[in-house]
């Protein structure tokens, strides 16, 4: 039998070599053999997810090669969460993120959603081409720290600055942070539009959400 | 074998639909977007406002993957039409879609709309869009990206599909004297794809597809590429530039009308930058090797 270190090596490598297979395989031994889901989650697949987002930021990994990973974590993830312990964990910080309404390019969006949640926040993905009040109302209904927008298109940023002033009428501006990022997005439209902050890439994200939000 | 060099849209150009064209124009939305006659008249005032040379249709990348099944939210006056869901969620799945029925439909209507345009004298861009770009209407572009690592030869099977499907609507352009054919698919650009996959594609596809392409240009049409397109041919030793001096700061878009009948590709430069001017008087077409 696999001693626990050798596991989570499989569950780690699995997700960076894009293996679903393997790591779903890993993941089955790994329950099997008795060691704690928890574990297996932080120390193997998002130690791989971890390895994999280093590598993309050392341009060794593109776009497509973090996507693949995270499809070969989440597969690990649908195995290995149904045996978390009830108490496992402090409760994570909430953030809503989606592509702007008009517009349906969703990779960007789904690689800082991959990243962030890799990070340990829980993402409430909205999807792509979202009706801006829903944003809001999302956010407000589910009590979150951050909003995340992202667009592509010069023709729907004007939309990120309409969701900041329904957040103002909404009355929980000052409740959420909002980050923005997408193709034509600037720091510069970040600071005319009253954003609390821009990302250039998904890394780039979850460094700007926990400074937004004073996480170490 | 060189490296393909990535192209960064500037977006320092036509926006396409906005609030600011619409509101002058006695139309309705998204019906407009749906009918020849409020194509062209839409297609002749965005060129207006933009200052270009040419009108461009259609106004979103959607027309053929709809043509195949896709669905669109045809949107507003403010956002043009985009994709609703997706329908397939496998690579083979695509492979059942129906062939595109040029006679009916939006499609029809675009094609209707390009005739309409030439014959009140305009030069007309015909969007077309490559494999990425439509699949981004029909299917979660996770599946394309895992497909072609794990089903090569079925991903190769749908990108010519879809590029027998283009080569067709090309071929149709040309029925209703299209002059300017434009061909893109940033969605499958080498900043998404990686230098790898990039390559891949270029191998198992595009250099074949343009071949094809070619042959549809003559002395009354051009195909103008995307500079993403044009790069990956460069930097995969598939193509050269072949340089012609023409007047200095003549618009891109002005040098291409001129050009047509005389080369085959541009692609020095995106065609949605209409402020471009050739400063060096040097217009590079775009050769096949």
């Amino acid at each position: 039998m696999s001693s626990k270190e050798e596991l989570l090596k499989r569950l780690s490598d699995g997700v960076l070599e894009m293996e679903e297979d393997d790591v779903a395989e890993a993941a089955q031994e790994y329950l099997e053999a008795g060691y704690p889901a928890f574990d297996g989650i932080m120390e193997g697949l998002v130690d791989g997810m971890n390895r994999a987002s280093e590598l993309y930021e050392q341009e060794e990994y593109f776009v497509t090669d973090v996507l693949l990973c995270s499809d070969a974590m989440y597969i690990g993830l649908d195995i290995l969460r149904p045996y978390l312990p009830d108490n496992s964990g402090e409760e994570k910080v909430k953030a809503v993120i989606g592509v702007v309404e008009g517009d349906t390019h969703d990779i960007g969006k789904n690689l800082v959603k991959i990243m962030m949640e890799t990070a340990g926040f829980e993402m409430i993905d909205l999807g792509r081409d979202v009706e801006l009040q829903k944003f809001v109302d999302t956010a407000k209904e589910e009590h979150a720290s951050l909003v995340c927008l992202s667009t592509l298109m010069t023709t729907t940023m004007g939309g990120m600055e309409t969701v900041i002033h329904l957040l103002e009428e909404a009355g929980i501006r000052n409740q959420v942070k909002v980050m923005i990022g997408g193709g034509p997005i600037s720091q510069k439209y970040a600071d005319k539009i009253g954003a609390d902050g821009y990302s250039q890439n998904a890394v780039e994200a979850v460094k700007l959400a926990k400074r937004l939000l004073n996480i170490a | 074998m060189g490296e393909i060099k990535d192209f960064n849209c500037t977006y320092d150009n036509s926006a396409g639909i906005n609030g600011e064209v619409t509101a002058k124009l006695n139309l309705t939305f998204p019906d407009a977007y749906l009918h020849h006659e409020t194509m062209a008249e839409l297609s002749k005032a965005l060129k207006e406002h933009d200052g270009a040379a040419f009108c461009e249709l259609p106004f979103c990348h959607t027309v053929e993957a709809e043509a195949m099944g896709g669905l669109v939210n045809y949107g507003n006056d403010k956002t043009g039409p985009r994709a609703k869901e997706y329908i397939c969620t496998k690579p083979e799945e695509l492979l059942e879609l129906p062939a595109i029925d040029f006679t009916t439909g939006r499609i029809h209507e675009v094609l209707l709309a390009c005739k309409e345009l030439r014959k009140q004298g305009q030069h007309v861009v015909l969007q077309v869009s490559g494999p990425f770009t439509i699949l981004n209407v029909l299917i979660d572009a996770r599946y394309v990206f895992k497909g072609m690592r794990k089903q090569p030869e079925v991903m190769k099977k749908v990108f010519w599909k879809l590029g027998d499907e283009i080569l067709r609507f090309m071929e149709e352009a040309k029925k209703y004297d299209v002059d300017l054919i434009s061909y893109a698919d940033s969605s499958g650009g080498v900043n998404i794809l990686g230098p790898k996959m990039a390559e891949q594609v270029v191998e198992d596809f595009t250099f074949e597809f343009l071949k094809k392409a070619e042959a549809l240009a003559d002395d009354k049409t051009m195909i103008l590429l995307c500079p993403k397109t044009s790069f990956a041919l460069l930097g995969t030793g598939h193509a050269k530039f072949k340089d012609y001096l023409i007047d200095s700061g003549t618009h891109y878009g002005e040098a291409c009308i001129q050009m047509v009948g005389k080369a085959k590709f541009a692609g020095q430069m995106c065609i949605k930058n209409v402020g471009y001017q050739l400063e060096s008087g040097i217009f590079k077409e775009l050769q096949l090797i």
